[in-house]
């Protein structure tokens, strides 16, 4: 449980402490961001993971204000009771393991196609491809904006960026750094989050996140330049010299 | 006051009904400026315009959440007016972006009221924001589609397309710069010149 939150909480925006942080290799945890997500998935119970997924369904059909401790028991067909000794913090702590499901279940499937990326165009193009898609296809995400996004957009406002890059260069780095160098992985991180959260919340006609042939010229013809144009030999960007 | 909605001046004051949802908007702004947007009222914002409550609900059928959008877009508005003043006259598409990205950053940083509003009401100035974001959008696509045309481009590069990117990078950028340094004009001439058009604009 432990585990789930501090991944939640990077998720969410929630206070995350040092030790806690994803990515912050805990003796004998898991290596990566990516790692603690996928064992946060694969590392429920079964119980857990039926709460969570009728958790998932009752906030896509109500969102997260309306949805009851009560609903959820319901819809998982088990007691409050069970409720309560499955996730004892109650309907935030069910929540949280939603997000960290989510996510987890979603790096967990995308893992191996990144690792065996031969390109840097390949790459982008299959995680980006994924991510745009996920957007869009998974009905948590498009939901909460419809229903709750005072709940959902504060953890998108400017300054939340900070954390967000964070993030983005944890998930991207053990991937990038096969294709550029280590100093340069943070402005590319950056670049690339930015693209998929703005065209994730605001989709555009010229980018059909399920026509391939459309993500790919996306990479190719602009973000591959992007990524090898950024020189970590400069002296001069703030980046360079904070690695 | 003086509010948002009162532009640069060089237009023909508005007359009639046109005036009257101006002094309205102007009268939102001030007032969610000053007393949060939360704590903003249809009342509050008749008594700061001098108008009834019966003239702002017929100007603004939607009310309270119609005036804050209403609000909100006259600050963005003047917001992007001002970034194009401090632009000026650009010779070209990268000058255009390295201005632009030094001078969003400054009046980001100093726009107190915004500033207090992300601390004080994320859950209220985020969204709204977010509900003018098109907007702010379709208004720096259209600048940079026309410098576009101007540029010798990177072969496969479809101007709409490299407009409508570079609009959204500008806009996160502004809101938050990241690793860059832009009080630095070399670090601003890599990002923009080396990495934000390096797939555009042909060398």
């Amino acid at each position: 449980m432990r585990r789930i939150r501090a991944i939640v909480s990077a998720v969410t925006g929630a206070t995350v402490t040092p030790t806690e942080a994803p990515g912050a290799r805990a003796p004998g945890g898991p290596a990566t961001t990516v790692d603690a997500w996928a064992a946060g998935y694969l590392g429920a119970d079964d119980a857990e993971r039926r709460l969570v997924e009728a958790a998932e369904r009752c906030i896509v059909r109500w969102g997260i204000r309306k949805t009851s401790l009560d609903d959820i028991a319901r819809e998982a067909s088990v007691s409050r009771a069970t409720v309560y000794r499955v996730f004892p913090g109650g309907k935030e702590r069910v929540v949280e393991g939603v997000l960290c499901h989510v996510v987890g279940r979603f790096f967990h499937e995308l893992e191996a196609e990144l690792v065996a990326a031969p390109t840097l165009d390949e790459l982008l193009a299959v995680g980006i491809g994924a991510l745009l898609r996920e957007a869009v296809d998974n009905p948590v995400l498009p939901s909460l904006l419809e229903r709750e996004p005072d709940l959902v957009l504060p953890h998108f406002a400017f300054h939340q960026f900070d954390r967000i890059f964070a993030l983005a260069d944890a998930v991207t780095r053990p991937h990038l750094e096969r294709f550029v160098a280590p100093a340069a992985v943070r402005p590319a991180a950056e670049l690339l989050v930015r693209c998929v959260l703005s065209f994730a919340f605001q989709p555009v006609d010229w980018l059909d996140p399920h026509d391939d042939v459309a993500v790919r010229r996306l990479v190719t013809t602009y973000l591959v330049p992007a990524l090898t144009g950024l020189d970590p030999d400069r002296p001069s960007t703030r980046w360079e010299n904070r690695t | 006051m003086t509010g948002p909605a009162d532009g640069g001046g060089a237009v023909d004051p508005p007359s009639g009904a046109a005036a009257t949802r101006h002094r309205i908007v102007d009268a939102a702004y001030a007032c969610m400026a000053r007393d949060g947007i939360a704590a903003a009222t249809v009342e509050g914002i008749a008594r700061e315009a001098g108008v009834s409550r019966a003239t702002v609900y017929r100007a603004f059928p939607g009310g309270r959440d119609e005036l804050a959008t209403a609000a909100v877009t006259a600050g963005v508005t003047q917001f992007l007016d001002g970034l194009r003043a401090d632009i000026g006259d650009a010779p070209d598409l990268a000058t255009m972006l390295e201005r632009g990205l030094v001078a969003g950053r400054h009046r980001l940083d100093e726009h107190a009221v915004l500033q207090r509003a992300l601390h004080d009401e994320p859950d209220q100035i985020v969204p709204l924001l977010a509900t003018v974001l098109p907007l702010v959008l379709a208004v720096l696509r259209t600048d940079l589609a026309d410098r576009l045309e101007h540029e010798h481009l990177q072969p496969g590069v479809v101007p709409a397309e490299a407009a409508d990117l570079l609009a959204r990078l500008v806009v996160s950028m502004i809101g938050n710069a990241g690793s860059w340094d832009t009080d630095d004009p070399v670090a601003v001439r890599d990002l923009v010149r080396g990495h934000l058009l390096a797939g555009v604009v042909a060398r």
